[in-house]
């Protein structure tokens, strides 16, 4: 009779965090769209400055990622590729591989860690701190102060950096290929651009679209509801960081079955 | 030295002054719940304009609710509150946010923006809700920080403040804007008995010099009875005592005159009731 409870106020709590979450994200874009109109507007500055920290203060890490991972899936499809003598068709799996799959989705896990934990840490510090009531007392909309600029930086620094991701993880695999079936890297580029198509890159930018408005919002969601001191605020983060993952992994697959048939 | 109108009516009776003032904060039949714990009771209260009314209370009386619903920090489960002559529960979410421009509110924590140094905190309204150039905002951050004593402190951060300077930079904040209303929940906390009174003495000239209407939220007796017009006693959810602090001290109330000397009441206890709360499980 407990666990019927349990699972019945789980799930509860669970519709009334993505009903806040959905909330969250309409009020983002309506204080976006129409803040100058209401003198609230998300500014440009504050955008900017999450752009940097969201997108370029990334770079480093994300290349470094990146090249990893063009390296590791390059050895790997010439051992695998290789056991049928098939060595030479190596860029087909990884281009299709890194620009629908991996790069949107190691981009995302690494904005999540870096990005969603700070966001969220930051939100319920500020609402432990009685920030959040102060920004209210002063009149300015916490949404569209905290969560908007973090939001439209992360929709649009998450789908640029997965696409410095497919450049640096292709040229880093194709690298390790050139050399490993003694073919030249220029002819490695073209055979690997004859292969993707518009849909192929379109297909990972609008997943890490996607990712990035779920980075934001689940940090958001776990960031505002933290209750006690500063205990409370590492378990919403680590909270936070946990259910981001969730998220990107539950979507990506999500979108793998409907768009990849 | 000519003396103001707020000085004047400092002079009259509390009461009397303020009755002929138009409110600015109207509370009717005020029921406020945390779930489904009622923590306010049918609250009625009127805080006229260019008044100090200081709400008064024991731990968990519900005075920071009381607070928190005049912000509009939390909307009340049933009652009026009417700010400016306004119905809250009418007001959408933008004109309450256009309201609050007209409001100060300095916390008990202070809640001054930690990524912020004290000058960008105080500038932080100024820079949302006006259009003014970065040096005029610069020069009225400073008077505000003049007015506070705190003029040189602007590059620090919250962190590098004691306790009783945090406060300041706090209430610097809230009047930045030239607020008709100011808010302060529990101005004395935690602060030494020369700094609290020099509190005190701020919230009064702060009342002269820019004939503000305040509202205190204090357990901090001798606080209370030097600065405020009115003060509202509550207990339990209720308001007990509203009055002046002439008659709030002859009060006969045992409930009041207990708080006001500071004497503790052993709750009563109910023997079943007890057993009941031991060993029923949590």
């Amino acid at each position: 009779m407990k666990l019927i409870e349990q699972t019945g106020r789980n799930t509860v709590r669970c519709l009334d965090e993505v009903g806040y979450g959905g909330s969250l994200f309409g009020e983002s874009l309506f204080w976006f769209i129409f803040g100058y109109r209401w003198r609230q507007p998300v500014r440009p500055n504050s955008i900017a400055v999450q752009m940097m920290q969201v997108g370029i203060e990334a770079l480093p890490i994300a290349t470094l990622l990146s090249i990893t991972i063009g390296v590791m899936l390059a050895v790997q499809s010439i051992y695998s590729l290789g056991l049928f003598g098939a060595e030479s068709y190596a860029h087909v799996g990884i281009a299709l591989t890194l620009t629908r799959e991996f790069s949107p989705l190691i981009i995302a896990i690494l904005i999540a860690g870096r990005s969603g934990s700070a966001l969220a840490a930051r939100l319920s510090s500020m609402t432990i701190n009685q920030e959040v009531d102060a920004l209210r007392a002063i009149g300015i909309n916490p949404v569209r102060f905290l969560v908007a600029p973090t939001l439209i930086a992360l929709v649009v620094m998450v789908p640029a950096l997965t696409m410095w991701s497919n450049l640096v993880a292709m040229t880093a695999a194709g690298l390790y290929v050139s050399q490993a079936i003694d073919i030249s890297l220029g002819a490695y580029w073209v055979n690997t651009i004859e292969v993707l198509s518009t849909v192929d890159l379109l297909h990972g930018l609008s997943k890490s679209v996607i990712f990035g408005v779920l980075i934001a919002v689940v940090a958001a969601i776990n960031g505002s509801m933290v209750t006690g001191g500063s205990e409370g605020v590492g378990r919403m983060t680590t909270r936070a960081v946990v259910h981001i993952l969730s998220a990107i992994i539950v979507t990506d697959m999500i979108f793998a079955l409907l768009f990849t048939q | 030295m000519r003396e103001t109108a707020a000085d004047l009516q400092r002079k009259l009776s509390g009461e009397a002054a303020s009755l002929v003032r138009d409110p600015v904060i109207e509370v009717e039949k005020l029921d406020a719940h945390y779930g489904t714990l009622q923590v306010l009771f049918g609250l009625d209260l009127a805080v006229r304009e260019g008044e100090i009314m200081v709400i008064m209370g024991g731990s968990g009386s519900g005075k920071s609710t009381l607070l928190r619903h005049m912000i509009g920090l939390e909307a009340p489960s049933s009652g009026t509150l009417r700010l400016f002559g306004r119905d809250a529960a009418e007001m959408g979410a933008i004109e309450m946010l256009e309201l609050r421009r007209k409001m100060g509110v300095a916390f008990q924590s202070g809640a001054m923006f930690s990524s912020l140094n004290v000058m960008d905190n105080i500038k932080l309204p100024l820079r949302e809700h006006t259009d003014l150039d970065e040096r005029t905002m610069d020069i009225m951050a400073r008077m505000k920080l003049e007015v506070v004593n705190l003029s040189g402190f602007g590059k620090l951060m919250p962190a590098e403040l004691s306790g009783g300077m945090l406060k300041r930079a706090s209430i610097a904040r809230a009047i930045v804007m030239d607020p008709k209303l100011l808010f302060f929940d529990e101005p004395s906390a935690g602060l030494d008995p020369v700094v609290s009174s020099a509190l005190d003495e701020l919230i009064l000239r702060l009342r002269s010099a820019m004939e503000m209407t305040i509202v205190v939220v204090t357990h901090e007796v001798q606080s209370a009875f030097k600065i405020a017009d009115r003060i509202a006693i509550l207990d339990e959810g209720r308001i007990i005592e509203l009055a002046t602090p002439e008659k709030i001290r002859e009060t006969s109330n045992p409930q009041v005159q207990n708080l006001l000397n500071r004497r503790a009441v052993e709750p009563r206890v109910d023997p079943a009731e007890y057993l009941r709360r031991l060993t029923e499980s949590a």
